[in-house]
């Protein structure tokens, strides 16, 4: 165990653990609202999808803008359904889900994603519409910092996303817990009659942070395709939007701890690809891979203890619509 | 007034819905899912027309309507379990993970019976009934205890399971029960004919349609004629009523789970003894969450969930065959299922309110 090998376990952490960061942020201001949404694995997907073709057909920024806006589509429509319809927020959320796993399988499949490319940009060279695989977002190092020993190579010599993460999960920090902003979207979760009476508009509210949800998920696909592994595979996302929704879970709800289960998440798997590597656990990865899922019905269950719940502040009208008839 | 209006459109909450609207919603409801999907293949320059050709050929053709009813055997039973589930309220999202332990269960058997042969052959497929059911109920058991004993979100648990379940399949299909002479591919041995599920007419198919009738026809008097059933529905529509009546909460809650839970497991061995015939890894596509789209579809009651499944199951063999015929690809028809799913959701809508355009006072 050579200082090497923790500073890139590290930094494979910190680089698959931004994949879970983007998307636990816009999903812990959806769930401090009172809005769950399951849709956040098809939006995740979506984004990785719509990153792939956006940077085919004009590159890196195009195909995070576009995700963004994909994800904000998706969200708007969530929020249509959940927010002013009041329907069931577990099932749109799975039909968002899975619309968003077929979608993206359609549009990216070898037979239909030349025309899409052709009908993004018309000009696109012939050679880029039958390939796999997409330019990664460059590594920009960041001067000096780049250079302390392990925590440079860590933290500071990635892709500029990375970077956009870190400023963004202390700023969304800062924004919900220590501004007017940040009291409304807490309250109308917590309570949305009381918010209500006090004159914060909670539709409008809830519409807004679904539809950053979406974006964030979307921009956390955008991530992991651009960002982390520039290779389409169908249902590349395996899961990982509803290791986020653990995620959330495990951070209770605040951007700053939702970093370090981010980065813990990410390590798991950092550790886990590097011992297959070298011939440890490759016949049982699959426990190591668990773990995740078991941390968050562990974190679940403890949450469950009023104590717990009151120290922590969890979201009480969680999944619950808001109607001004039914109080 | 329960009611509010906005830009000529008013909104009214409607206390009745008759049963005749509620079937013409849904069959409006697929009807636009399919004018929705056959836009986007328009807009793809893809052969619309074929393509619901070859859709209709499946619930046409003897052959194709066969394997849609076997491919929607797992679906018809995750989703009756589904609806003993949902007429609680506890929202069991974890039929996936379910089936994958009746998959476990029933391969276990199979392997110890042709390892070890204790057992009869006879009893073989009994005894993997049984062991399924049993590990999908516990799967299930787990997140109803946790809540009913300590009010943990059963949404979550039920789902995080589900990848938990998927793992050991995968731990167990890559480890111990690798197939010695499968060449190293992760598969189970085959399964041996008296461990298929072709007790009837010696098809698959025909068993699992009777197998269906018989565990719906279950379901439906468990609903309509037991007291569980009655418990059930209050539970789920009135909490608090269920309280002031003396219901034994946690206890209908775990039974509830324990037979949910089974049922799906009962799909699972329908995976392994009825479609695949051995246990391989992701040997589920999904067919947990179609059972949540079945079950909503068919409003939870057990008699429509069989025609719903099929439907879902047809839609499943369609998409293979859009595939390898017309190179479109599969994903459309899971395209089509998230889209049939959001419109039987909006449906729910119009089942709640009255919409009427034009006039009404704004009250808002």
């Amino acid at each position: 165990m050579s200082v090497e090998w923790i500073a890139s376990i590290l930094q494979g952490a910190v680089q698959i653990g931004t994949i879970y960061l983007f998307a636990s942020l816009g999903e812990i201001y959806a769930e401090r609202s009172g809005i769950l949404n399951l849709g956040i694995e098809g939006m995740m997907i979506m984004g990785a999808a719509t990153s792939f073709l956006f940077t085919l057909a004009y590159g890196h920024l195009a195909a995070i803008l576009a995700a963004l806006v994909i994800g904000m589509i998706l969200g708007l429509i969530l929020g249509v359904m959940a927010v002013s319809l009041r329907l069931n927020q577990v099932v749109v959320g799975l039909a968002l889900t899975i619309f968003g796993t077929g979608m993206s399988g359609f549009l990216t499949h070898p037979t239909i994603r030349a025309g899409v490319l052709r009908t993004l940009n018309p000009h696109i060279p012939e050679s880029l519409l039958t390939i796999q695989e997409a330019p990664k977002l460059p590594e920009v190092p960041i001067p000096i910092l780049s250079n302390i020993p392990v925590i440079g190579r860590a933290f500071f010599s990635h892709n500029i996303l990375v970077y956009i993460s870190y400023i963004l999960s202390v700023f969304m920090w800062f924004i919900l817990f220590k501004t007017r902003i940040g009291l409304s979207i807490r309250s109308v979760g917590e309570n949305p009659g009381m918010a209500d009476a006090m004159g914060v508009n909670v539709f409008l509210v809830r519409y807004l942070t679904s539809m950053l949800c979406g974006a964030f998920a979307s921009l956390a696909g955008a991530y992991l395709f651009i960002g982390f592994h520039p290779f389409w595979q169908e249902g590349m996302t395996a899961g990982r939007g509803f290791i986020a929704l653990a995620l959330v879970i495990l951070a209770t709800w605040s951007p700053l701890r939702a970093i370090f289960g981010a980065y813990l998440f990410g390590g798991v798997e950092a550790i886990q690809y590097r011992l297959q590597v070298r011939g440890f656990g490759a016949q049982t990865p699959q426990f190591v891979l668990m773990l995740p899922y078991i941390v968050t019905i562990i974190t679940l269950t403890s949450l469950s203890f009023e104590s717990v719940r009151k120290r922590l502040g969890v979201p009480a009208a969680l999944g619950v619509p808001y109607s001004r008839e039914e109080i | 007034m329960a009611r509010y209006s906005f830009l000529g459109i008013t909104v009214e909450r409607r206390m009745t819905y008759s049963r005749t609207a509620s079937i013409l919603t849904t069959i409006i409801a697929i009807g636009l899912a399919f004018a929705a999907v056959a836009g986007i293949l328009t807009a793809m320059r893809l052969d619309t027309y074929r393509a619901f050709g070859v859709i209709l050929a499946v619930f046409i053709t003897p052959r194709l309507l066969l394997q849609a009813i076997l491919r929607g055997l797992p679906i018809i039973l995750a989703s009756l379990g589904l609806a003993i589930a949902f007429k609680m309220n506890f929202w069991n999202i974890g039929a996936e993970g379910q089936i994958y332990w009746g998959m476990i269960a029933a391969t276990g058997v199979v392997l110890a019976h042709a390892y070890y042969g204790y057992l009869p052959d006879l009893l073989v497929l009994p005894t993997m009934l049984i062991a399924s059911f049993i590990a999908g109920g516990v799967w299930c058991l787990i997140p109803a205890i946790l809540k009913a004993k300590l009010n943990v979100n059963e949404i979550l648990t039920t789902l995080m399971m589900n990848y938990i379940a998927a793992l050991f399949v995968d731990y167990l299909i890559y480890g111990p029960w690798r197939d010695p002479h499968g060449y190293g591919f992760p598969l189970s041995i085959p399964f041996p004919s008296y461990a298929k599920l072709t007790f009837v007419a010696g098809n698959p198919s025909y068993t699992g349609l009777v197998l269906s009738i018989i565990l719906a026809a279950i379901v439906y008097v468990i609903f309509r004629f037991t007291k569980l059933g009655f418990e059930l529905r209050v539970i789920g529509e009135n909490l608090d009523a269920a309280r002031y009546a003396g219901i034994n909460i946690p206890r209908v809650l775990m039974l509830g789970a324990l037979l949910s839970g089974g049922l799906a497991g009962l799909g699972g061995l329908s995976i392994v003894s009825g479609i695949i015939g051995r246990l391989r890894p992701r040997a589920s596509p999904g067919y947990g969450y179609t059972a949540i789209i079945v079950a909503w579809l068919a409003a939870l009651n057990p008699w429509l969930i069989i025609p719903a499944g099929i439907f879902f199951g047809g839609l499943l063999v369609a998409g293979e065959s859009l595939q390898a015929t017309l190179k479109i690809p599969n994903a459309a028809v899971q395209i089509l299922q998230g889209i049939i799913f959001l419109f039987i959701i909006l449906g729910e809508f119009l089942k709640r309110y009255k919409i009427s355009f034009g006039g009404g006072r704004g009250v808002r």
